[in-house]
């Protein structure tokens, strides 16, 4: 049972109340409008994050595959000795996008267009060159997914917020509003009807005499 | 002494409270759309953005929205250079009243090119507007994450 707002019975009340229903109501429209694109959003996150995770695990397993296969052909020794040398600094690019209001964060790994290993091509096999393709993949799969997890997080956190003042609304406000509007027109209409009959005592004590 | 009566009653604080949330909802929801005065400069069409080191346009709040670069590359993969220099970026996709279906503002004939390609379908554009449906949307968003936005204007909300 929603509950009553308490104010005076008048009808510059009344009419102060049906406005400040048909305010409630397009805040609530705007709201709603917000969570559906939202949820909406959120759903696709979960869909990519899930994706994302899966070929994340899939190019890591076959990135260790092969630097096993590379490390059994070269040696531990020998390999780490041309991997000192393709250390490089990793460069991404950070900015952030909004979607219906969620500022959000953006990853997206510079890609220099041709890679350039720092290894020695000569005396390295063609299986380093796998191991080392799979893990620039691996790279650009971490850092998807480091965005679109966050992505998912923070979607959650505002669909959850926004969740709280729709429920707000639609279960306390606007029924609140509704009951006491209708409370005031029952509270009006009652009147009308004393009136009437007082009107018709009168008339008939008015005949009488 | 009574107040004279006035034509319009003085408002609530309850009802400034109302009104100040849906102000400050509009305001939230839009905060991410690119300032108006340079929605149609030359930094926010595709072309010159292909040339930045970070594509990015100033929202209306004064934060940056980041355009990725592979996306950016996808658009000019499908667009001539003319059109590359009419196409303002980002999109603007406004949500039908029924929700079922949204709009696309369509400035010219570079959007529904980019619109149709995304897709995979014939799009048409009636009234500077291109309809889809909710499924669509989807799958448009999925491809151009950060060259589209959500608009939400008081008339659809209304």
């Amino acid at each position: 049972m929603p509950e009553l707002i308490k104010v005076r019975p008048t009808k510059i009340e009344l009419v102060k109340l049906k406005r400040r229903l048909f305010l409630a109501q397009r805040v609530q429209k705007i709201i709603k409008d917000r969570l559906s694109i939202l949820t909406m959003e959120f759903l696709q996150t979960a869909r990519d994050t899930v994706e994302a995770k899966r070929k994340l695990l899939d190019e890591s397993s076959k990135l260790y595959k092969a630097l096993s296969i590379a490390a059994g052909y070269h040696g531990y020794i020998a390999m780490e000795k041309e991997l000192i040398a393709t250390e490089a600094d990793l460069k991404v690019t950070a900015g952030s996008r909004n979607i219906a209001g969620v500022r959000i964060p953006s990853f997206e790994l510079m890609d220099k267009g041709k890679p350039v290993r720092g290894y020695n091509l000569v005396d390295t096999s063609s299986w380093l060159d796998r191991a080392a393709q799979l893990s620039e993949e691996c790279l650009k799969a971490i850092v998807e997914l480091a965005e679109l997890q966050r992505n998912f997080e923070l979607l959650a956190m505002e669909i959850n917020r926004t969740k709280r003042i729709t429920n707000a609304l639609e279960y306390i406000v606007i029924p609140g509003l509704q009951a006491t509007i209708n409370y005031l027109n029952m509270k009006f209409e009652e009147r009308d009807r004393e009136e009437k009959a007082r009107l018709k005592r009168v008339k008939v004590l008015v005949a009488r005499g | 002494m009574p107040k004279p009566l006035q034509d319009e009653p003085k408002q609530s604080s309850y009802e400034k409270m109302l009104q100040e949330c849906l102000k400050g909802e509009l305001r939230v929801v839009n905060a991410g759309l690119p300032q108006s005065q340079k929605r149609q400069s030359k930094e926010n069409k595709l072309f010159y953005l292909l040339n930045e080191q970070y594509p990015h346009v100033v929202c209306n709040d004064g934060s940056t929205h980041l355009f990725k670069k592979s996306e950016l590359e996808y658009l000019a993969g499908i667009l001539d250079t003319d059109e590359q220099k009419s196409l303002s970026l980002p999109m603007l996709i406004e949500l039908g009243a029924n929700k079922a279906e949204a709009t696309i503002i369509c400035e010219g004939e570079a959007e529904e090119k980019v619109i149709s390609k995304a897709l995979n379908m014939p799009v048409t554009c009636k009234e500077r507007r291109i309809r889809i449906y909710k499924p669509q949307l989807t799958l448009l968003r999925r491809k151009l994450k950060t060259t589209t936005v959500y608009v939400f204007s008081p008339k659809i909300v209304a």
